[in-house]
């Protein structure tokens, strides 16, 4: 289970990729998912693979931890591996590089949340979409469900859990829509019940959103030569 | 002071509270008791104002909270009986300083004000750490860190140690004593363990959404614990 609770979470280590501005890092996921749509040959898979690993290097991350992260994913891949060697054979290869962008998408992804505490990622949100302020979404509330999100990710993971060895404990059976339609209705309710009294305790914490992240976030050398090389590496894709 | 006065508070055309009274003193160690369903949880959210009075009012000092929640968030701080559901973000020091952020505390005041924190309950070694990774005695420390960081005159806490092992419980009761006697914070303690009662100097026993008893502990009598359903 402990696993489970890690998935997505901020580790701290003292890394490069933990010193970049967490601005840049949102925007870089952003450039780097577009990228990965843009690949469409064996080198340029080799190409942004290696350059993805080194940029785990980079964080210091655990490859095994990784792995482990991507457990979930592992059905998904092979779902869509089975659709086209059922539906669409000819186009094998197609299917490895939908799989390895999806693969891409998450370890980006991950390399953010990893190596991003949530309150950084929260506040540069918050300033990233601020102009989204014209059609009335409030930035602040914006960035704080997007942290709440990620951290109860791993608390749905252990629900989910609880819930499902109590229901064996008590004979479920798991292969009948019955039984997965009940745990899912019995989940739902328990995160909306944790929701409500998660907003209870924002308001007790007296919860502004008009408050603004004091985070002062200014770029540094690595940030600005991190520009540099995402810029290298557009060129070079596209 | 809080001063709740003929406080009636109904849910779904069900009366919850009905007719309270309550003077709670600046410095005091109050504690809430009843049985389960007595309405004590509905009680203290009415002190912090995340309940508003259907008729009747809480007043905390000075201020009604009817007329200014905000006034009253500020003054009385709250623990919730579930912490795991009062934690906003993933780090301890992050957690800690969500309600600073709300208060727009400038950064080095935040930061100072954390690490304060931190020292008083013990957990400097965890402000790096997941808090999804703690263990309950663990987040019951943040999410107390969490509200004192607030500076808050009253504290109220919800059923505290139901949660705990024996340790983290003795730990828990120590610390809201040394608030309490070092710090003047007024603690407003809801519980329906009877040990919780350690160092409370005032008692109030609710009983289906009514206050059947008021008053200092030592005249607590056993019967009326029987009545109130905390002992056979």
């Amino acid at each position: 289970m402990i696993r489970k609770l890690s998935f997505g979470q901020y580790k701290f280590r003292k890394s490069l990729m933990h010193k970049l501005s967490p601005h840049l890092k949102i925007i870089y996921v952003i450039i780097l998912s577009i990228l990965v749509f843009a690949v469409r040959d064996l080198p340029g898979i080799l190409f942004f693979s290696v350059f993805i690993l080194i940029m785990v290097a980079l964080a210091k991350l655990d490859f095994k931890d990784l792995a482990r992260n991507m457990q979930p994913f592992y059905s998904i891949f092979i779902f869509i591996l089975l659709m086209y060697i059922i539906f669409s054979p000819a186009q094998l290869k197609q299917g490895f590089i939908a799989i390895w962008r999806f693969l891409m998408l998450i370890i980006i992804s991950l390399l953010l949340t990893f190596t991003t505490a949530i309150s950084n990622i929260a506040a540069a949100i918050e300033k990233l979409s601020k102009p989204l302020k014209i059609f009335n979404i409030n930035p602040r509330n914006l960035a704080i469900m997007i942290s709440i999100t990620i951290r109860f990710v791993p608390v749905m993971f252990i629900n989910l859990e609880k819930l499902k060895e109590a229901m064996l404990a008590r004979l479920a059976n798991f292969k009948k829509l019955k039984y997965i339609k009940l745990i899912m209705l019995v989940l739902l309710g328990r995160m909306f019940k944790s929701a409500s009294s998660l907003s209870d305790a924002m308001h007790s914490r007296m919860y502004n959103e008009n408050a603004e992240s004091r985070k002062m976030m200014k770029l540094g050398k690595y940030d600005y030569m991190s520009i540099v090389i995402v810029a290298l590496l557009v060129l070079v894709i596209y | 002071m809080i001063e709740i006065k003929d406080l009636y508070f109904k849910y779904y055309e069900k009366f919850i509270l009905r007719n309270i009274n309550l003077k709670i003193k600046e410095r005091s160690f109050t504690a809430i008791i009843g049985a389960n369903g007595s309405g004590k949880t509905t009680l203290a959210k009415h002190i912090n104002a995340l309940l508003l009075p259907t008729k009747g009012s809480v007043i905390v000092d000075g201020t009604n909270t009817k007329k200014d929640e905000i006034s009253a968030r500020k003054k009385v701080g709250f623990v919730f009986q579930n912490f795991e559901d009062q934690i906003v973000y993933s780090t301890v020091e992050e957690d800690i300083a969500f309600g600073l952020e709300n208060l727009e505390l400038k950064n080095n005041e935040m930061v100072r004000i954390v690490e304060e924190m931190l020292s008083k309950l013990n957990i400097k070694n965890l402000a790096k750490s997941n808090v999804n990774m703690l263990s309950s005695g663990q987040k019951q420390l943040v999410a107390l860190a969490g509200v004192l960081a607030m500076g808050p005159e009253y504290l109220v806490l919800d059923e505290p140690t139901t949660m705990l092992d024996a340790k983290n419980k003795k730990n828990i009761i120590k610390i809201m004593r040394d608030l309490n006697e070092k710090e003047g914070i007024s603690i407003i303690l809801v519980t329906n363990i009877l040990d919780d009662l350690g160092y409370a100097n005032h008692v109030v026993v609710l009983k289906n959404g009514s206050v059947i008893f008021n008053d200092k502990k030592s005249k607590l009598s056993k019967r009326m614990l029987r009545e109130a359903g905390l002992d056979d």
